[in-house]
């Protein structure tokens, strides 16, 4: 466990900017208590600052995880989000895709949403922008990334894409021995 | 009938070509440029925009009027219906944009000519060809000393074995003749790069040979971990990787993290630049809201 060097820092921040912009500042600078990202194993971690003074004598092979994990850096350096971090997405997200019931249980199959799909959508939103997706009684269910901008949605077919995906919450399943 | 009225009044009109200056004006006329070093109204300077604008105006055209007076009295020429004043060369010498070149550190034969004395001689560059009855050039395109410009007999010196090729022996010893002199010219150009660093041409050398070594060594599948040692190798020191402490002041990492998003932000131009789209229809909306 160790922080992120300015590097690693830059890549989460400007990965995150793309679903909860300057909202990322409350995730940093916390009324409640001090919050820190640490790095085990590739993966950050998000973590209260005394969750992370007690994790400091577990040893680096024993540790498995700490906090919330936020995602992983790829071996090319690249940051992948993971669906761990939904929680903390969905509360912060700027631009926001609400699921019709009957499109709920193909998107946590992993698939795309569909145009026929999509019950509410953010206004203004471009496109290829980070977006989490919520059903209609607002329970989180997974992000990914807008196919269209809210204005192009309308011209799309209903079986055309509108919301590429990324993680959704059934990957607690279907990922179960990898993820963690 | 008297004019002399209407005179006045076109003369009015126009202001006097005549400008008196304490101190004469000196001119450049080559760089079409005027220096007056009379002084100025101070109080002017000192006094309301207005005031100021127009004595700095009539300044200028005063120094203007006074360099066409000075560029009229040069001799013209007329052509189609246009004067063209012949401009003496420029007086002021104007300082050269870029630094004076660094003179070439000299090459080993120009220091051993020097040494010498041995002076350049100016040669022609081409030799008469009797065989063609034609100038030729002593090297290079269509020398004379080129292949297909072989003699078609070549005696055999008396000290050389017989059966040798006397034409590959020419070939090759044109050949060496050229990268005796690419050596050379290499080797003036790292003494010329050193000195020019400062440094000894010989550890400029060393230097390049154990970096060209490390390189090598490092190309290799195990990063030359199994190559075998050569005498006197330099260690090659990595760089160590060095990380913030685990548990550091928890103020300082906050602080440096606001500063890496701050920077991050500033590239995000969505958050400074206005969304028309949404602007445009809150006009609208605001617009038919009042209407009704």
């Amino acid at each position: 466990m160790r922080p992120l060097t300015d590097d690693e820092t830059k890549v989460l921040f400007e990965k995150l900017t793309k679903y909860i912009g300057r909202n990322i500042a409350h995730l940093i600078d916390r009324p409640d208590e001090p919050y820190c990202f640490r790095l085990q194993k590739d993966r950050v971690y998000y973590m209260s600052e005394e969750i992370m003074r007690r994790a400091t004598p577990v040893g680096r092979r024993n540790l498995v995880a700490l906090g919330v994990c936020f995602g992983k850096f790829t071996k090319t350096g690249k940051f992948r989000m993971h669906i761990t971090a939904l929680p903390y997405l969905s509360q912060y997200a700027i631009y926001k895709v609400w699921v019709k019931p009957n499109g709920e249980m193909p998107f946590l199959y992993g698939n795309h949403v569909v145009k026929a799909h999509i019950g509410r959508v953010t206004e203004d939103m471009p496109e290829h922008q980070g977006v989490v997706i919520f059903n209609m009684a607002d329970v989180p269910l997974g992000f990914g990334v807008s196919a269209r901008s809210t204005v192009d949605m309308r011209k799309v077919d209903p079986t055309g894409i509108a919301v590429f995906h990324q993680a959704d919450n059934g990957e607690y399943l279907r990922e179960e021995d990898t993820l963690f | 009938m008297d004019v002399s009225g209407i005179l006045e009044s076109q003369k009015s009109k126009f202001k006097s070509i005549q400008v008196n200056r304490l101190i004469p004006v000196e001119f450049d006329l080559g760089l079409l440029a005027s220096f007056d070093i009379n002084m100025t109204d101070e109080a002017k300077f000192r006094s309301d925009k207005a005031t100021r604008e127009a004595y700095l105006k009539e300044l200028s055209r005063e120094g203007a009027q006074l360099m066409i007076n000075e560029l009229f009295s040069l001799p013209t020429t007329v052509d189609d219906d246009s004067y063209y004043a012949s401009l003496p060369k420029p007086i002021t010498v104007l300082p050269r944009e870029k630094p004076i070149p660094k003179e070439k550190p000299m090459t080993r034969w120009e220091k051993f000519a020097k040494f010498k004395g041995i002076q350049k001689r100016k040669s022609s560059g081409k030799v008469f060809d009797e065989t063609s009855g034609e100038w030729r050039r002593k090297y290079g395109f269509k020398g004379v000393n080129n292949d297909d410009q072989k003699p078609w007999l070549i005696e055999v010196p008396g000290n050389a074995n017989q059966y040798e090729d006397q034409y590959k022996v020419r070939r090759e010893e044109k050949k060496e003749r050229i990268e005796k002199n690419n050596r050379r010219s290499q080797r003036n150009y790292e003494e010329r790069v050193a000195a020019e660093k400062g440094m000894k041409p010989h550890e400029m050398r060393k230097r390049e040979l154990q970096k060209a070594l490390v390189l090598s060594k490092q190309s290799t599948a195990s990063l030359g971990k199994f190559d075998a040692k050569l005498k006197g190798e330099p260690k090659i020191k990595g760089i160590k990787r060095k990380f913030e402490p685990l548990v550091g002041s928890v103020d300082k990492e906050k602080t440096k993290n606001m500063a890496i998003l701050n920077k991050v932000n500033k590239g995000d131009s969505k958050a400074t630049v206005l969304n028309v789209r949404k602007a445009q229809r809150a006009l609208n909306n605001a617009k038919r809201a009042a209407k009704k």
